[in-house]
C-alpha cells in the first residue's frame, strides 16, 4: 500500500518535501498520561490490528512496555520501541523536569520524529513539557513565531463536506499573549487543519473577540483583522464573539493561548454540567426521570458529540513536524485516535499545506526578523 | 526401536494447517473450500516454504522432515502436491483418519488432537534414533504448544507413562488411541531432546499466555522470526535467514520495518537473537545482490541495527519451568474434555483402567 512519509529539510530556506513509500511512522509516548504506559501500549496494540498503514514507536521504559504487549493482542510487525529512562509527570513543571530528566520519553520521541525515525509525535503527557520538547527539537516553520495548540470542539452547525459536528479552536494554550502577526500565523495554520484533516476546501475562519466590528478588541486583535483580511487564500468571516463559538459559525476561531483556553475549558464546564443536571433530574423526581428516558437516544448522541475521546487530540501547529496531544486522561481508543488523526495529517502533507499557505503571508510574517 | 535411520540427528516436525498453510477451517463454509482446493491455490503461511527448503539443505544434517497434520487422509495427494510445488521435501506425511473415525461412529475423535497426534508423534520417534534432537512448528489454533511439549517431556524422559495415562485418561481419549501412545512410549529410548517448539501466533495469542510452558516453546508472529532463532541456536546461517526473509518480502508484502520489529520482539521477550541481527545487518551489507534484492535504502537497512541498540538492556532468560500437565488440561483443552458422547464407547472405565 502506497502512503507518503515526510520530512522537512530547509537548504537555502527552502522547503523541500520528500516522499517514499512505506507505511506512517508515528512515535507515541508510552510514558504520557494518567492512564502510563498501560493505555498508550493498548493504543499501540489496538492499531497494530486495525491500521496496517501505520507503524507505531512506543517511546518509553522498554520493559515495561514489553511485558505489557506480551499480554495484550497485537501485531508486533507494526511496534517498534525505543527505550527512555525517564519520564515526566502529569504534574512536574516543564522546564525543570526537561532540564533533569534529559532522557524522558517525550524529548527522546521528539528527537525520533526530528531525525526523520518517526513523521509525528503523540502524546498524552504533560502539555507544557511536550510543546517545550517539540520547541527544542523542532524547528519552526518560515513565518511562525510561536507555535498554537489547536482543539477541536463540538458545535451546533456541521462543518465541511462530511458534516464534521465540530470547529477548531487554535490557540487554546500554547502561547499565552499572542501578537497580530501570531494571530494571522494561527489562521493559515488552522485554516491548512481543516482543510487537510476535514477535507473542507475553504474553511471559514474568523477571530475571536467582543465584537464583529472590525475595530472591535485590543489593539492587537484590530490589527489582526487587517492583517487576515488580507491573507490570500483565506475565507475569512471577520471577528465572532463568544456567543458564535458553540453554533459553529465559523469552522476555524482564532484567539491567543490565554483567551483559548479559557473558552476550551468553559465548553468542557458547561458541557459536564449540563451531564451533572441531568443526574440530578434522574435521582429526583420519576417524572423527569421518565422524560429523560425518553430522551436517552439524544442525549447519547450528545454524549458522543461532546466526548472529547472522539476528536483525537489536539495538534501543535507552527513547527516542521507535527506533535498531536491526547487528552490527559485518555484510554486506549482515544489514544488511538489522536495517533489515526497523526497519521493522516502526515499521509496528507499537513506541514508542507501550512506552509504554503505561510508563503503567502505579508513579508512580516515569512521575514519575522523584520 | 524399528527401522530407524542411524545416521539422522535431527528431525524438523510440522503441523500444516495455520502452521505450514494459511488454512480457514472456522466455518462449514471454510471446511469445505479447503478441502475442495485445488494446490495451486493454497496459501503458504509467509515464509514457511523457504524455511522449511533451508532446513532440509541447510538445518542440522542429515535430518528428517515429518508432517502430522490434522487434515483428512482424502487429502494426501493435493497436500503432497503442494509441498511439492513448494519445492519442501519431505519424508513422512501423516494424516488424520477422519473418513474411517465417522465411519465407526467416533465423532469425537474426529475433532480430538491429542487421541490423534500425540501417539503419532511417538510413533514417528520410536522409528528415530534416540540420540536425535528435535525442532516441532504448530500453531496456537488448537492444542499444539500442549501436545507438543508434553512429547518433548515424554521423549526426554522428564516424564513418564504414569502421567502420560492420567492426561489421557483426563482428556477421555479412546482405549486404543491411549493404548498406541503408551505402547510407542515404552519403545523410545528416553534421551531425546526438544530444542524448540515454534507456535505460529494465527490468531495473535499474546504471548504470555504460553509462558507457562518456558523458553523452549517459542511463540511467532512469523517465520522471520523462527528463522532468528534457529539461527541463534546455530541451525541455520545468515543466508538462510534472509532467503526466508526475500520470500516475506517479495511474495507477502513484508519489508525492512516490519522485519526489523519482528526481530526486537524477540528481544523484548528475552529471546538471545540480539547478536544475531547484527550478524544478519553484516552479512546483507555486504552482499549487494541480495542488498539489491531486499530493495532498502540504506538508512532503512540500518533499522534493524537500531531497533536491537534502541531497547536497552533485554530482559534475562528464563530456565524452563516444571510443567504440570493435568493442571493445565482445562485451559489448554478446554473442549476436550467433554465426556463420550452418548453412545460413543469410553477411553476408560471409571476405576482408570484403560
Amino acid at each position: 500500500m502506497a502512503n507518503s512519509r515526510s520530512t522537512f529539510t530547509a537548504p537555502g530556506g527552502v522547503l523541500r518535501w520528500e516522499r517514499m513509500n512505506g507505511p506512517v511512522q508515528i512515535a507515541l509516548d508510552a510514558m504520557g498520561g494518567d492512564h502510563a504506559p498501560h493505555e498508550p501500549v493498548a493504543a499501540a496494540a489496538l492499531l497494530s490490528l486495525e491500521s496496517p498503514q501505520m507503524q507505531i514507536t512506543l517511546v518509553g521504559d522498554s520493559a515495561r512496555i514489553g511485558e505489557l504487549l506480551e499480554q495484550m493482542r497485537h501485531n508486533p510487525e507494526r511496534i517498534s520501541v525505543v527505550h527512555a529512562s525517564q519520564s515526566i509527570g502529569m504534574a512536574e513543571k516543564p522546564g525543570e523536569a526537561l532540564a533533569a530528566k534529559p532522557d524522558n520519553s517525550l524529548s527522546v520521541g521528539a528527537q525520533l520524529v526530528a531525525r526523520g525515525e518517526a513523521s509525528a509525535l503523540v502524546s498524552a503527557g504533560n502539555t507544557g513539557a511536550a510543546v517545550l520538547a517539540c520547541a527544542k527539537a523542532f524547528k519552526l516553520l518560515p513565518g511562525v513565531r510561536r507555535a498554537a495548540l489547536a482543539a477541536v470542539y463540538p458545535t451546533q452547525r456541521a462543518h465541511g463536506p462530511r458534516s464534521d459536528p465540530f470547529s477548531l479552536l487554535l490557540d487554546v494554550g500554547a502561547t499565552v499573549e499572542a501578537n497580530a502577526e501570531d494571530l494571522l500565523a494561527f489562521a493559515v495554520m488552522g485554516s491548512a487543519y481543516a482543510r487537510v484533516i476535514s477535507s473542507n476546501p475553504a474553511p471559514a475562519v474568523a477571530l475571536l473577540s467582543n465584537g464583529s466590528e472590525a475595530m472591535k478588541g485590543p489593539r492587537e486583535v484590530v490589527r489582526a483583522h487587517q492583517l487576515i483580511s488580507a491573507q490570500p487564500g483565506l475565507h475569512f468571516l471577520g471577528n465572532v464573539e463568544g456567543v458564535d463559538i458553540p453554533k459553529g459559525t465559523a469552522d476555524v476561531v482564532v484567539c491567543d493561548g490565554f483567551t483559548g483556553n479559557v473558552v476550551l475549558k468553559m465548553l468542557e464546564g458547561v458541557g459536564e454540567t449540563v451531564l451533572g443536571l441531568a443526574r440530578y433530574a434522574y435521582k429526583e423526581k420519576l417524572l423527569w426521570r421518565a422524560g429523560l428516558a425518553m430522551l436517552s437516544g439524544g442525549l447519547h448522541r450528545l454524549k458522543e458529540l461532546t466526548d472529547w475521546q472522539q476528536y483525537g487530540g489536539a495538534p501543535v501547529l507552527g513547527f516542521d513536524h507535527l506533535f498531536i496531544k491526547a487528552h490527559g486522561r485518555s484510554k486506549a481508543q482515544a489514544i488511538a485516535n489522536a495517533v489515526k488523526v497523526a497519521g493522516k495529517a502526515v499521509s496528507a502533507g499537513l506541514t508542507q499545506s501550512i506552509a504554503e499557505g505561510l508563503a503567502k503571508a505579508p513579508s512580516q510574517l515569512v521575514h519575522p526578523g523584520r | 526401536m524399528s527401522s530407524a535411520d542411524q545416521t539422522v540427528r535431527h528431525v524438523y516436525r510440522w503441523d500444516l494447517d495455520k502452521t505450514y498453510l494459511r488454512t480457514e477451517f472456522d466455518s462449514l463454509r471454510d471446511l469445505v473450500r479447503t478441502a475442495f482446493q485445488k494446490a495451486r491455490d493454497k496459501v503458504n503461511v509467509p515464509g514457511t516454504a523457504a524455511l522449511m527448503r533451508e532446513l532440509r539443505a541447510n538445518g542440522v544434517t542429515p535430518n528428517r522432515v515429518c508432517i502430522i497434520s490434522g487434515s483428512p487422509r482424502q487429502m494426501r495427494s493435493v497436500l503432497t502436491e503442494k509441498l511439492q510445488l513448494d519445492g519442501a521435501s519431505f519424508d513422512e506425511l501423516v494424516l488424520k483418519p477422519n473418513l474411517s473415525n465417522a465411519l465407526r461412529g467416533r465423532f469425537k475423535a474426529v475433532r480430538d488432537q491429542l487421541g490423534y497426534k500425540l501417539p503419532a508423534l511417538l510413533e514417528s520417534r520410536s522409528r528415530t534414533p534416540a540420540s536425535a534432537s528435535e525442532t516441532l512448528f504448530g500453531d496456537d489454533a488448537e492444542s499444539d504448544a500442549y501436545i507438543y511439549s508434553l512429547y518433548a517431556d515424554l521423549i526426554s524422559g522428564k516424564l513418564d507413562e504414569t502421567t502420560l495415562f492420567a492426561v489421557l485418561e483426563a482428556c477421555g481419549t479412546y482405549e486404543d488411541q491411549a493404548s498406541a501412545a503408551i505402547e510407542w512410549l515404552r519403545r523410545i529410548e528416553p534421551a531425546g531432546t526438544v530444542g524448540r517448539i515454534f507456535i505460529h501466533l494465527d490468531r495473535l495469542t499474546p504471548p504470555a499466555h504460553f509462558r507457562k510452558y518456558g523458553p523452549r516453546l517459542v511463540p511467532i508472529y512469523n517465520y522471520f522470526q523462527a528463522a532468528l532463532v534457529l539461527m541463534a541456536d546455530g541451525q541455520l546461517g545468515a543466508r538462510s535467514v534472509v532467503r526466508v526473509a526475500r520470500e516475506m518480502i517479495s511474495g507477502y508484502g513484508y519489508n525492512l520495518f516490519s522485519l526489523a520489529n519482528s526481530l526486537q520482539d524477540l528481544l523484548r521477550r528475552g529471546l538471545p537473537v540480539g547478536q544475531v541481527g547484527e550478524a544478519l545487518v553484516q552479512f546483507i551489507s555486504g552482499e549487494a545482490t541480495l542488498g539489491h534484492a531486499l530493495r532498502p535504502a540504506p538508512d532503512i537497512l540500518a533499522a534493524l541495527a537500531r531497533r536491537v541498540a534502541a531497547l536497552g538492556a533485554p530482559p534475562s532468560p528464563q530456565p524452563q519451568p516444571e510443567i504440570d500437565y493435568l493442571a493445565m488440561l482445562d485451559e489448554a483443552m478446554p473442549k476436550k474434555r467433554s465426556p463420550a458422547e452418548p453412545g460413543e464407547e469410553a477411553a476408560f472405565d471409571r476405576e482408570g483402567n484403560g
